[in-house]
């Protein structure tokens, strides 16, 4: 017996020996081949998700965005001070109301080498704007009828109506070549031969996988600092957190609050944020009670502690809202106060409103990003605690989606979610979204219903008056506040995690515009 | 034995054919595409594109359409991706494959000579310590060992990529990840049925007649073991074609599984039918190899 011990001994630390014989072959042959040191004048950026197809009018979605601004110029660009500053066009003013005349840059060349004129400009809005491209994108520019050539270097857009947030919808229009679109065809443009006027041109797409680009010498930029730049896709955080810390990946954004500590401190990376647009709300359905009365909205407002929300589950990442309109938008009035926190002024006006004893309701949230998950749990407590009992109901972006599309809007009692202006810095790509009740926007045809909302926001999104504008919406704030048509709650943060050898910054519009990022020495 | 495989045969076609309805049903119960494709248009120009993409038809119309494209190979065009719907999954097959074949060839080359072993050597310390390794690997979830895995060997010692799927180096990670997963079930299966045929009578036959311990073991006792190792393992097969998907997305390998739940998530209805029936095309053939193999195997069922 003892004999037989002492020999499984032996096999199991001559079996251990081999185990350390084995690791360490593993290490010679795969040290050797695996390129973890990082490429040479490259940037590698991970995104979470893939763009459907290369053609950048055939989509309107955030990561899609993102790889197509460092490849297509627009008309217009903004410093990382979000100020416009001249791209395609040197210089834009308007004729009248309806009428705003750009003058094209002169001696631009696509990354095929055509020059890029006015024909170029007509050719790309004119495809959005036509039924038959299916453009997501048709919404955001959809008030431009006409679109004008005056001479090679002129164009002018015409609107129906006298439309405000012209500027702001061509700092992402990408200009796409009519030339070689015409003879190459829209599925190859979509796939294997995108060109654009940007700072990078297209190299190699594996969908899924990665899109591969370099600096396109001839841009008028000037060439980017920065030679190669792959966009990598990785759906999982804690992959991009994985490789971004061994330096496969040197930038990932959108990290969720509780990761931004451990990035900070690790070695090898550092945390870049900066506020965005992106604004958290919750939707009363105003056509049924409770929250068809004025006091429950109160109450509901009265009753969430915003700042515990951004200070315990954002990181102190967050800017608490007195409404929805972000004091980085157009028409933001300072002097309107939000709702502190008073739960016993919410419970009062519960009394007030017919429920002494509180009542049950049912709320419905969109979590696209996890962390929402623990906002929408925090908000439900908060809401329970004054009375109004909260069932709370967690959705997939994409059947909360759906949900919210079809039918009456079925969500009964309100809806979580957020809103990120389409990184449009003006108070009407909130409101209209989120308060016009006419058919085809967004939660306010279901939710709102504010004597009187849908004729301001009209009315201020209809003249080019600035004074005029700033005072509707000074209105239309106060008016927000006191009806209330929703939970106000705060605006977050871009929070970009960055490898320590690449200079960068976030920007306000979410952009990651990598012309501006260097490598250090 | 013809008549067997004819029948079979008949019955993949029937089953094929309830395959593509139920999903066809699914995922017109399951929402508005035109809503997910013109996220801000007015809902006559939703109408328009309703009825360019004859989602307004009667729905036995659509699917008496659609099944006549399908069995020409035409699943449509992917609304998002924009072009045609079956190379997108073909496009990804290679990788799916590979990756669950790693895996097999990973579980099976770990698991029957582990499964052989503790049968042989029942209740001895090695039986009671794979049996705790196998419990340990049937409780951690796939994602958790992807991400441990990943942490140690990408992170902490730098000896293999953390993700993508373009070197060799790259595809070990998701290999014993997935592989781990499989190995238990495929050890449990091949313990079991391994004892159950060491304890007859011709087995004992073979020991009378002064053969070797192991020939006994592999050439006598195994082949009739394997009978209910060869089902799992082409069940479990089919099952990794299209639930590998946890591992393509903490590895980032652009597998089908990705590429088919993206498109449930976007109601892209061309995509889902194609990367659908493809999969339960493969699923089903499996299961029909595996039936062909048990006729070999098995003389009995060769008889009847």
């Amino acid at each position: 017996m003892k004999e037989r011990l002492t020999m499984r001994t032996a096999w199991t630390i001559r079996g251990c020996r081999k185990g350390v014989l084995l690791l360490l072959l593993m290490h010679v042959l795969l040290g050797g081949l695996v390129a973890v040191a990082a490429e040479p004048d490259t940037i590698v950026m991970a995104l979470n998700r893939d763009q459907d197809n290369m053609d950048p009018h055939l989509h309107f979605q955030r990561t899609g965005i993102i790889m197509n601004i460092n490849m297509y110029d627009s008309l217009l660009h903004k410093n990382p001070q979000l100020a416009y500053e001249p791209s395609l066009a040197t210089a834009w003013k308007t004729i009248d109301d309806t009428t705003w005349e750009f003058t094209l840059r002169q001696g631009v060349k696509f990354h095929n080498g055509d020059p890029f004129t006015a024909e170029d400009v007509q050719f790309s809005f004119e495809r959005v704007l036509d039924p038959a491209t299916k453009s997501p994108q048709y919404g955001n520019i959809r008030a431009i009828k006409t679109v004008k050539i005056v001479d090679t270097h002129t164009v002018q857009l015409i609107t129906d109506k006298p439309f405000p947030l012209l500027l702001e919808r061509v700092v992402f229009f990408p200009i796409i070549p009519k030339k070689h679109f015409t003879q190459v065809g829209a599925q190859a443009f979509a796939e294997s031969a995108p060109a654009g006027t940007g700072p990078y041109k297209f190299v190699e797409w594996k969908r899924d996988q990665y899109l591969k680009l370099e600096r396109f010498a001839e841009h008028w930029r000037g060439a980017a600092p920065v030679k190669h730049l792959v966009i990598r896709v990785i759906p999982e955080t804690s992959t991009q957190v994985a490789e971004l810390k061994t330096g496969g990946v040197d930038i990932i954004r959108n990290l969720a609050p509780d990761l931004i500590p451990d990035l900070k401190a690790h070695a090898n990376t550092y945390v870049s944020t900066a506020p965005i647009l992106r604004t958290h709300y919750l939707a009363f359905d105003m056509r049924e009670p409770p929250f068809d009365k004025k006091e429950v909205r109160q109450a509901a407002n009265y009753a969430v502690d915003r700042k515990a929300i951004v200070d315990k589950l954002m990181g102190g990442l967050g800017l608490v809202l007195p409404t929805v309109v972000h004091p980085m938008a157009f028409g933001h009035d300072a002097t309107v106060e939000g709702y502190q926190y008073d739960p016993k002024k919410a419970r009062e006006l519960l009394k007030q409103a017919g429920f002494p004893n509180g009542t049950d309701i049912t709320i419905h949230a969109g979590v696209s990003e996890a962390f929402f998950r623990q906002i929408a749990e925090a908000i439900a407590e908060m809401f329970t605690e004054v009375g109004l009992r909260t069932n709370l109901k967690l959705w997939d972006p994409g059947p909360a989606w759906d949900k919210f599309f079809r039918g009456e809007g079925k969500a009964t009692h309100g809806y979580y979610g957020t809103w990120g202006y389409y990184s449009t810095f003006d108070a009407d790509a909130i409101l209209h979204p989120l308060y016009h009740t006419e058919p085809g926007g967004w939660v306010g045809k279901w939710y709102a219903r504010v004597q009187g909302l849908d004729a301001l926001i009209e009315a201020a999104r209809s003249t080019l008056d600035k004074d005029k504008r700033l005072s509707t919406y000074a209105t239309v704030q106060r008016l927000l506040k006191d009806e209330a048509p929703s939970l106000f709650l705060f605006a977050q943060h871009d929070m970009l995690g960055i490898n320590k050898r690449l200079d960068y910054a976030a920007r306000g519009d979410e952009w990651i515009w990598l012309y501006d990022a260097k490598l250090r020495k | 034995m013809i008549a067997v495989i004819v029948r079979r045969l008949l019955r993949l076609v029937v089953v094929c054919l309830g395959i593509s309805l139920i999903t066809f049903l699914l995922l017109h119960l399951s929402g508005d595409p035109v809503a997910m494709i013109l996220p801000e248009a007015t809902e006559a120009d939703r109408a328009v594109l309703r009825e360019t993409l004859g989602l307004n038809r009667p729905f036995l119309a659509q699917y008496g359409a659609f099944l006549g494209r399908a069995l020409q190979g035409d699943f449509g065009q992917s609304f998002f991706h924009r072009t045609p719907a079956l190379p997108l999954v073909f496009e990804r097959m290679p990788t799916t494959i590979l990756l669950t074949v790693f895996a097999m060839v990973l579980a099976i080359g770990l698991a029957i000579p582990a499964g052989i072993l503790t049968a042989v050597k029942r209740y001895s310390i090695i039986d009671h310590l794979v049996t705790l390794l196998v419990l340990l690997g049937q409780s951690m979830p796939v994602f958790w060992t992807g991400i441990m895995l990943m942490l140690l060997f990408a992170v902490a010692w730098n000896l293999l990529p953390a993700s993508g799927w373009d070197t060799w180096a790259s595809t070990v990670l998701p290999a014993i990840t997935l592989g781990t997963f499989q190995a238990p079930l495929f050890l449990r299966i091949s313990r079991s049925a391994m004892l159950e045929v060491l304890g007859l009578d011709y087995v004992r036959t073979a020991r009378a007649k002064g053969l070797h311990e192991w020939v006994v073991i592999i050439k006598h006792a195994l082949k009739n073991a394997a009978i209910p190792i060869v089902t799992v393992i082409g069940l479990q097969f089919g099952v990794l074609l299209g639930g590998a998907v946890v591992t393509e997305t903490v590895f980032a390998i652009p597998g089908t599984g990705r590429l088919i739940i993206r498109a449930i998530g976007q109601l892209d209805f061309p995509v889902v039918q194609a990367g659908v029936m493809t999969l339960s095309l493969i699923i089903v053939l499996t299961n029909f190899l595996v039936d062909l193999l048990y006729l070999w195997l098995n003389p009995q069922v060769r008889i009847s």
